[in-house]
Order: structure tokens, then sequence, then C-alpha cells
């Protein structure tokens, strides 16, 4: 059953095409890598199906939801709900400790409750750091903390751009880990890198160039490791 | 953990966690409350302030008698009952009469008064040493004394000179039964009195003479030497000195003057003597007004001077407003014939318009300074969300809704403004007590309500100037933020 699928799907930006005609289908609890070279749209198609931006052109469609033309108040709604974000900056609330960071997305969605964004820390191996603030963890520690708040509203897409950017091997390997737990419970993955190791731990690889779609790569080797 | 817990979490933790921007926000709120505080305060308390001192600024109500009237301690006492003692502030009887220094060759404007309620009707006042507090005391004007050389503690003798009226009629002069009286320059400058009192032959009967302007050792002794004075019993003038009358030994110059004066002596009529007190000095008054030019005695002395228990003036201290004053104006001059009043018309309405001058005054600095506050609180709201970009843009990307933004900041902004508030209004209350003791010489009380007040007018102006830097916040992109700066 298809959750995303984006349709002829144009970005444009005065003359420059940051997208262009894009069309890319994805599974519910599919695990697919976005690769391609800098400036070729990885972040901008993220945003647009993050609901942070709107396409020029085309349609998006979410869980059958056509996004593509929902006024800001709705996409918000929408990105609370179903999604959630990584990024390749570890952004957290600098004055907030890091379970409190992990509570503000359960804030904004629903209820903070601070068990289960203990369990949540636990889950990326840092519960007992969970009073420390942002200065005091080291950047891997920062984006497992992001990682646990992107999975404690349970969303149905999980978006990471560049999340192991920054990363040493072995914080690498723990992210990578996360995903693949959550993969397995059905959580679906778009995660875009420049690390053809990360991309490999995914079902498929989209490959952008300019804006466009180059090539799709089904990774054969899946589960195999 | 229920929503407005977690709410209050990140506000305190923004607040607490990062002190040094938010201390900058909070001092000019707690300033500008200060300001608040101080100047409401001031604002609520300048008309008692201002009320007492008017008040205190002196007499709004002038007695006098009328031309054919007259003006006594007695018919004082009498009007003032119309006053219930509340009202009645003060009220000064004033005689003024001309006085000499002879000793000095000096004479001026001497009022008999009230020392008592001097001090209640002309409060500003200032004195140097004390008011007098008994009889033989006197009260020197700054100017007076800085003529006549005396200071606290000095002595000083005044003279009461009679008004004589002198005929016209040189043909009168030296007729038996003649009451004489004259005067001429003795040693350095002095001048001595003389009177005298023909007999039907038109010699000399009696003779008193007045020294007091010469050396006490030597012609002083002119106006108490019996000896001296006995001579001229019995002699017709004009006399010679040397040949009916001896000088004086020792005092040739004073003895001369003497005999001039018998020589120049035209009819008076009726020849009262001038009469004499001395006096201790108690104090020297400053006012800055014509008071300076005057001394000061007690009433009781210048009856005994003028031999007089006459006033020409009572100056009154009343608390009441204008339209009081009117009514009563209007009822002491109907009921007492012989007595005006009057209002001091210059302070009663000066009050009002001075009292609401300053309240303008007040009022627009205070505006002033509410709205200084909240630009400079608004720049730090501003300053605090460009600083806090990429965390909105990323509350946003977690799904925080413009209203969850506005929330945060308005409720970041009305905690400020609430520590500001309860700040400003203890402090304000010091201010408003230093500015008070130092303007008005007095202090006030703290007004229980100046604390909510002071928070929430603190809240509102925090929240206002919140308003253009939360519409910043709410604009920001959280795409153009993630997207990687
Ligand atoms: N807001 C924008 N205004 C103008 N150009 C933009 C904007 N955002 C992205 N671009 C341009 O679009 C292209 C794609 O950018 P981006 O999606 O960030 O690339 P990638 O993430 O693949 O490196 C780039 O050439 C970039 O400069
Ligand atoms: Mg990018």
């Amino acid at each position: 059953m298809s959750l995303l699928e984006l349709k002829n799907v144009s970005k444009i930006y005065g003359e420059l095409k940051a997208l262009d005609n894009v069309n890319i289908h994805v599974d519910q609890g599919e695990w697919v890598a976005i690769m391609g070279p800098s400036g070729s749209g990885k972040s901008t198609m993220m945003n647009i199906i993050g609901c942070m931006d709107k396409p020029t052109k085309g349609e998006v469609l979410l869980d059958g939801t056509d996004i593509s033309k929902l006024p800001s108040k709705r996409l918000t709604d929408i990105r609370r709900d179903k999604i959630g974000l990584v990024f390749q900056q570890f952004h957290m609330v600098n004055y907030l400790t890091a379970v409190e960071n992990v509570m503000v997305s359960q804030y904004y969605h629903s209820m903070p409750d601070e068990e289960e964004a203990l369990e949540a820390l636990g889950r990326v191996g840092l519960r007992e750091r969970a009073r420390h603030l942002p200065s005091q963890l080291s950047g891997g520690e920062q984006q497992r903390v992001c990682v646990a708040r992107a999975l404690i509203n349970h969303p149905e897409l999980i978006l990471a751009d560049e999340p192991t950017g920054n990363l040493d091997e072995a914080n690498e390997n723990i992210v990578l880990d996360l995903f693949a737990q959550l993969h397995k419970e059905g959580t679906t993955l778009i995660v875009v890198t420049h690390d053809p190791e990360v991309a490999e731990a995914a079902q498929r690889t989209i490959v952008l160039e300019h804006g466009r779609v180059a090539r799709e790569v089904i990774n054969e080797n899946f589960g195999k490791q | 953990m229920t929503k407005r817990r977690m709410f209050l979490r990140m506000i305190t933790a923004s607040l607490l966690r990062r002190r040094s921007r938010m201390l900058i926000a909070l001092l000019s709120i707690g300033i500008g409350a200060t300001i608040l505080a101080g100047l409401v305060t001031i604002y609520v308390d300048v008309p008692r302030q201002m009320g007492a001192q008017f008040r205190s600024y002196g007499a709004n109500m002038i007695l006098q008698p009328t031309e054919a009237g007259a003006l006594t301690e007695e018919s004082l006492q009498d009007i003032l009952s119309v006053f219930s003692p509340e009202e009645l502030v003060g009220a000064t009887p004033y005689r003024y009469v001309r006085l000499d220094m002879t000793s000095r060759q000096q004479s001026f404007n001497t009022a008999g008064t009230d020392f008592s309620q001097v001090v209640k009707t002309s409060p500003y006042f200032s004195v140097e040493g004390a008011y007098p507090a008994s009889t033989r005391e006197v009260l020197v004007g700054k100017e007076v004394a800085e003529t006549i050389g005396v200071k606290p503690g000095s002595t000083m003798e005044l003279t009461y000179q009679p008004s004589v009226s002198i005929s016209n009629n040189p043909q009168d002069d030296r007729t038996p039964g003649a009451q004489l009286s004259g005067s001429a320059e003795g040693w350095s400058g002095g001048i001595v009195y003389v009177s005298a009192v023909l007999d039907d032959q038109a010699k000399i009967a009696s003779i008193q003479i007045d020294a007091h302007s010469q050396t006490p050792e030597f012609g002083g002794r002119a106006t108490e030497d019996e000896e001296f004075a006995a001579q001229f019993i019995g002699k017709a003038l004009p006399l010679t000195l040397g040949q009916e009358v001896d000088a004086l030994s020792g005092a040739t110059v004073t003895s001369t003057a003497v005999v001039d004066a018998l020589n120049n002596a035209r009819k008076a009529t009726p020849a009262a003597l001038p009469h004499t007190l001395n006096f201790t000095v108690t104090g020297i008054l400053t006012t800055g007004g014509k008071e300076e030019g005057f001394a000061f005695i007690s009433l009781a002395d210048m009856e005994s001077l003028t031999g007089e228990s006459k006033l020409d003036v009572a100056e009154l201290s009343i608390s009441a407003n204008a339209e009081q004053l009117d009514t009563y104006v209007n009822e002491i001059t109907e009921k007492n014939q012989g007595v005006a009043a009057k209002l001091a018309k210059r302070v009663a309405k000066s009050e009002a318009a001075v009292l609401s001058k300053l309240q303008a005054l007040v009022f627009l600095v205070t505006a002033v300074v509410l709205l200084l506050t909240m630009i400079c609180v608004s720049t730090t709201m501003m300053a605090v969300v460009s600083e806090r970009r990429r965390e909105i843009g990323l509350r946003k990307a977690l799904g925080a809704s413009d209203g969850s933004i506005r929330a945060e900041f308005l409720g970041e902004g009305m905690f400020l403004g609430g520590l500001g508030g309860i700040m400003g209004a203890l402090l304000g209350f010091v201010f408003a007590q230093v500015v008070s003791v130092n303007v008005f010489g007095s202090s006030i009380t703290f007004q229980p309500l100046l604390l909510p007040i002071t928070v929430i007018v603190s809240m509102i102006i925090a929240a206002v100037s919140c308003l253009l830097p939360i519409k910043r916040a709410v604009a920001i992109d959280p795409a153009l933020v993630l997207k990687g700066e």
C-alpha cells in the first residue's frame, strides 16, 4: 500500500528548478534512501514531503491526502501527527535537557509524559544522560536524542536529512541500528545521505541529479547482513 | 505531566538557563516599573503633598480693620470662632510700628506679633537661632541685622518715638504753658531729644532729655543726670551754655546739643516722650522677601512701647477650598463691622493651577517612560527572537502551531513583566520616598494597591512590547531554518 506519492512535482526558484518533474512512490513500511550530489534537490524534496514547503507544481499524496495545496496550518497538523524529523545538524533546544527536548515533541503532539520520554532515551542508550543539557552531550549523543524525539510520537513516516553526516563510525552504527528497529516495527523511513554505506542499509535507493530522478536501485542484499 | 506544567517548565528553563539575555529584558522592565510605580505614587501623593504644602505656604486669608473700624486681639479671637479648630491652621496678628535704634541712628519697621502663630502661617520663615520665646526678645530680619550688626545673643534697644504734632505758628512757641519739643545733633552725629513744659511766665517748668544716642559714660548721662536737668528749671529761653547753664562734665558736645535742642524747640502737642526697651536678639530671619527688612517682637512688648493694643492686620491660614474660603470671607465681612476679610488670592488660586500642571507633568513623564520601556523591551525581545530563530524553526518543525509560539513568547514576556513589576513596585516606592523627602520634605506611606497595579501594568507593557517580536517569531519558516544554515 502506498504511503507517499509524488506526481510530476517541481519546485522552481526563479530560473532554477530545484525539483524538475519528480515522480516518486513510497510504500507503507518501506525504507528508502535518497542520494545525489550537493544541490540536486534532496533537502528541497524532504521539506516538501515533511510539510514544511509546498511544490510549485505537481501533487504530493501523503496517506491519500494531497498536501501540495494545503494551508500551512493544516500542514503543521499533518507534520505533527504523522512525521518524525531528524536533521543533519543536531537541532536541539539548547536550554532544555535531553529528556525535556524529547518532551517538547510530546507537548506539541499530545501530552508530555516524562516516563515515556525517558524510555525513548533508553532506546537510544541515553537514559543516564537524560538530565544533561545539549552542551554537555557529544554530537553523536545529540543526534541520538533527536532520533528519540523523532520516534516518541510513533510517527508513520520518519524523514532523516543526512542524519549521520557529522557522526563517527560508532554513532553512525547506533543510529542505523535504530532505523533498522523502527523499520521492523513498521515505520516508513526516508533517509537522505551522501554515504553509500548508509544507503545500502535501506531497501531502495533513489538517486537525484539536477532536480530529476536519475535512477532507482533496489538493494538486493537488504536484510542479509 | 500536564501541558500547563510543561509550558511553565519550558518558560522557566528559558529564563533561568539563558540568564544574561533575560536579565537585560528584566532590567529594562524593572527600571520602567520602578519609575512607573514611583511616579504613580508621587502622582497620587502630589495633591496631598501639595495641599499641605500650599496650606503651609502661608496665609490664605487677611483680616484688616476698615477705615472707621479697629482690630484688637479680643475682636480677632471673636472672628476666629467661625472656624472649626481643624480648619484653622494658624492666625497671626501683626502691629506694625517704625521704631528707632538710636544708638545706631537707625530706624526700621517693627512688627509686634505672636510667634507661636508665625510658625504656622509662615512656615517658610527660616530662622538662624530661635524664635523669641518671651518678652524683651527680638527676631531681626537679615537685612536689618546686617545694617545694625547684631547676631543671636546680641542686645539692642528699641525706641518708640511718638508722632508729635509740631505747631507751624512761631507765635505759639515760648508762650506761657507751651509744651516744647526739639532735637539737635550731638556727639558724632547722634540726635539728642529734649522736651520741656513752660510755666505761666514762659519759664521752664520741667524738662526731659533723651541722650540715648550719646556715649553712655559721657553724654549719655544727660538722660538721667538730675543735677544737670535741674539747672534748666526757672530759666527763660533762649539759653547759652556756660552762662545760664553749665555743661555736664566731660560731655560738652552733648550739653551743647541739649541747649541747642531747647533753643530750636517748637510748640508740640501732645508731647509724649519716646519710650525705650532693651531686647536680646534670639534669631536672624531669612525669607528672601521684605520681611528681612523688619524686626519682630512680642505684642506685649509692642504694647509696652506704644501704650496701644491695636492690630494692623491678621494673617490667617485656613484649611479649606476656594469656595469655602469665599463663604467665610462674606460671613466675616457681614458679621464684624470694622473688620474686612479678603483672600490672599495669589496662593489660593495658583494652588489648583500648579497642582494640575504638576500632575500633567508627572503624567507626561510616566507616559514617556512607559513608551521608552516598551521600546527597550521590544528591542530586547526582538534580539531574543533573532537569536532563537533556529529554536523557533525547530519548534515549528516539531509541530508547534503559531498559537503555541505566541503563547510561549507571551508567557516569557509576561513572566518577565510580573517579576519586573514586583521589583519595580518595591524599588519605585523607595524612589518615590526619596523624591518626596527631598522635594516635599515629608514621607509617604506604602499604598498596598501599588503592588498589584504595577505588576499588572508591567505585564501588560511586556505583553504589548512582545507583539512585534512575536509576529517575527511566527513568520519564521521552519524549512529555511532547517535547510542547513
Ligand atoms: N529558498 C531557496 N531559494 C532559492 N534557491 C534555493 C532555495 N532552497 C534551495 N535552493 C536551491 O535549490 C537547489 C537544491 O537545493 P537543496 O534541495 O538544498 O539541495 P541538496 O539538499 O540536494 O544539497 C540548490 O541549487 C539550492 O541553491
Ligand atoms: Mg541538503
